[in-house]
């Protein structure tokens, strides 16, 4: 995608990434963790323009959970409440593989799961490693269920392997391919303008991206990514302030991103117009 | 084992919570959900290698 991709128009696909499995509301009081206060969340932020909504699940205290039963509770929560292209995370540091697996096997299926293209560095002693054999692992359950795969591309080694693995399994990733690029801090790409164009640049042909700034680079991430014809990821996942020192709600992080596209002139995609848009 | 700095409190000085929440008494303060998995050697996690803060405070 590129600069005659926005010059063509066409919908921006906002992705509301609501709590995330790292910080909660020890972080943020406005960081949903319960099903009731996600589905909430996801209602409001479909209501300021998101088509999209990223869901990690969490026990009744806040901490993560990768179960299949949380996670059916949290999407049938969702799913009551909106039409938003339901996105399950299937990232996560320190679990075993086959617990990795579990976000995938709520009935019905997600629409769209996170696919993490390699390993990251977090805290000060782990690696989330991402194995070669868990992504790929992961992306035939996906094509077995007809799940979606986002695929996570934290830095340009990811983007090789996004390569690499479309050139060894092509049967295992339908078109259009579709990719998160992340920028911020540690593991992830530099967040500069020259990075995300060299990234850009080098997608596969005919790929669908998405763009993700950590923290404070989640706004003008946007805006590059609107601009270069991609699409947006926003939420308290990633960033917790609307500006410095004032903390944000979801709904208000997915509204200025829809009041970014259109200014630029985009629209913003309906959950309608994103399934048609990802092939969903 | 979980951690021996680890703690489930409701409330510290600043906020309160319904549901008790991990607390690290090593660093005074709420755990964020992702390391409580270390905190309680979740999965394939330990507190002793794996947590910068339980380190330091054992030194």
């Amino acid at each position: 995608m590129s600069y005659d991709d926005y010059l063509a128009g066409d919908p921006v696909v906002i992705t509301a990434a609501l709590t995330g499995g790292v910080h909660g509301k020890e972080a943020s009081p406005h960081l949903p963790e319960t099903p009731e206060e996600i589905a909430d969340a996801a209602e409001a932020c479909e209501a300021a323009g998101a088509s999209v909504v990223h869901l990690h699940a969490r026990r009744e205290n806040g901490e993560r959970s990768f179960s299949r039963e949380r996670f059916q509770e949290l999407t049938e929560a969702v799913r009551e409440r909106t039409d938003l292209v339901v996105q399950h995370s299937t990232g996560g540091t320190g679990a075993p593989d086959d617990i990795r697996h579990e976000p995938l096997r709520t009935d019905p299926a997600p629409d769209m799961a996170s696919l993490d293209m390699g390993p990251l560095n977090r805290y000060q002693h782990l690696t989330s490693e991402n194995t070669r054999g868990l992504v790929e692992s992961l992306a035939e359950e996906m094509r077995e269920r007809g799940i979606k795969p986002e695929m996570e591309v934290f830095n340009g080694g990811h983007l090789n392997e996004v390569h690499e693995l479309l050139d060894r399994r092509p049967d295992l990733i339908e078109e259009p391919i579709y990719t998160t690029l992340i920028f911020g801090g540690g593991t992830t790409a530099m967040p500069t303008p020259d990075t995300f164009r060299s990234l850009v640049n080098h997608l596969p042909e005919g790929t669908q991206f998405n763009t993700l700034g950590f923290g404070q680079h989640q706004l003008p991430f946007a805006a590059l990514g609107i601009v270069f014809g991609g699409h947006v990821r926003v939420g308290l996942e990633d960033n917790r302030y609307f500006r410095r020192g004032e903390l944000a709600t979801n709904a208000q992080l997915v509204e200025r991103a829809a009041t970014l596209a259109e200014t630029l002139e985009r629209p913003v995609a309906t959950p309608d117009d994103a399934r048609e848009i990802l092939d969903i | 084992m979980a951690c021996p700095h680890l703690e489930y409190r409701e409330a510290n000085e600043e906020r309160t919570f319904e549901t008790a929440r991990a607390y690290c008494t090593a660093v005074d303060a709420f755990v964020q959900p992702m390391r409580a998995d270390i905190c309680n050697d979740r999965y394939e996690l330990d507190h002793t290698t794996d947590c910068e803060f339980y380190r330091n405070a054992e030194r």
